[in-house]
């Protein structure tokens, strides 16, 4: 497996998950709903994964419609492992 | 070179995770892998014995164990610790949601379940859908992405083709092969493990 890095947005709730997907979507974002890596929590199992340059315009749009999150981490995968930071 | 890997007080399959990871690191040299029972002993000296590695067990005043590996130069690695269920594994998708319940929930379980399959090795070895789950494999599926990885990377993707004619999606197709039910029940008793989702 290829090494990738890339940020997640994590949530306390499903519902608000699917919410953020719809209003990123919307705001022509390039990111993936997927299920929350093991690595960050067991919580809520949706996050939204999207591309590390994205980070600014996703804390804004985030910030601008007052998004209910959890946090958003940067994910590093060295092969089959991978590094999270809260970011 | 000789290095010691601490594993007392680990659950299983910890000490055999660390221990084959110590091993990894060297090119030639001994491990030597402390545990605190018999299981992880056993486990850590399967380890060994799958790697074609010599070991050695030596029992402490404690009632511990030391298991002593050496990797030496002509050793030669195998693959290690694949189940044949694994290797030779058929999922087949029956529909293009997950579960039953929320259709929307089910939409999502799917998508996440066709990511995380893209995550987690080794992979199955085909992939087949049906009924509704040639949805997944057509023309609007957000899965396609996933499913372009998983079929780079030697997975059989494989689509029923009296589906596809059913919901009038044949020319739809955007990833994999058309293929019909003596394939698909091929498929399903071939493989050493099927699933149906």
């Amino acid at each position: 497996m290829k090494e990738e890095q890339y940020c997640v947005i994590t949530f306390n709730s499903t519902h608000h998950a699917i919410k953020g997907e719809k209003v990123l979507n919307e705001k022509g974002l390039d990111i993936r709903t997927i299920p929350t890596p093991r690595e960050i929590t067991a919580s809520c199992g949706l996050s939204i994964r999207f591309a590390t340059e994205d980070l600014e315009k996703v804390r804004k749009i985030i910030g601008d419609i007052a998004l209910d999150i959890k946090g958003i981490y940067e994910v590093k995968k060295m092969l089959s492992d991978k590094i999270v930071t809260e970011v | 070179m000789r290095k010691e890997v601490d594993a007392r007080g680990q659950n299983c399959p910890k000490p055999v995770i660390m221990t084959k990871k110590a091993l990894e690191e060297i090119n030639e040299g001994t491990i030597s892998c402390i545990v605190d029972n018999e299981v992880a002993k056993e486990n850590v000296s399967k380890l060994a014995k799958s790697l074609n590695f010599e070991y050695e067990v030596d029992k402490t005043k404690e009632g511990h164990f030391y298991v002593h590996i050496t990797k030496g130069e002509g050793s030669q690695e195998t693959e290690v610790c694949i189940p044949d269920t694994l290797k030779d594994m058929t999922i087949v998708f029956g529909s293009n949601r997950m579960g039953e319940g929320g259709e929307e929930l089910g939409d999502i379980l799917m998508k996440g379940f066709i990511y995380t399959l893209t995550e987690s090795t080794p992979y199955p070895s085909t992939l087949v859908f049906l009924n509704s789950g040639v949805k997944l494999t057509t023309q609007g599926s957000k899965s396609i992405e996933d499913l372009k990885t998983l079929e780079e990377n030697g997975v059989e993707i494989l689509s029923c083709g009296t589906c596809l004619d059913y919901y009038g999606i044949a020319d739809k197709l955007q990833i994999g092969e058309v293929t019909n039910m003596y394939t698909i029940v091929e498929k399903m008793k071939n493989a050493t493990n099927t699933i149906k989702l």
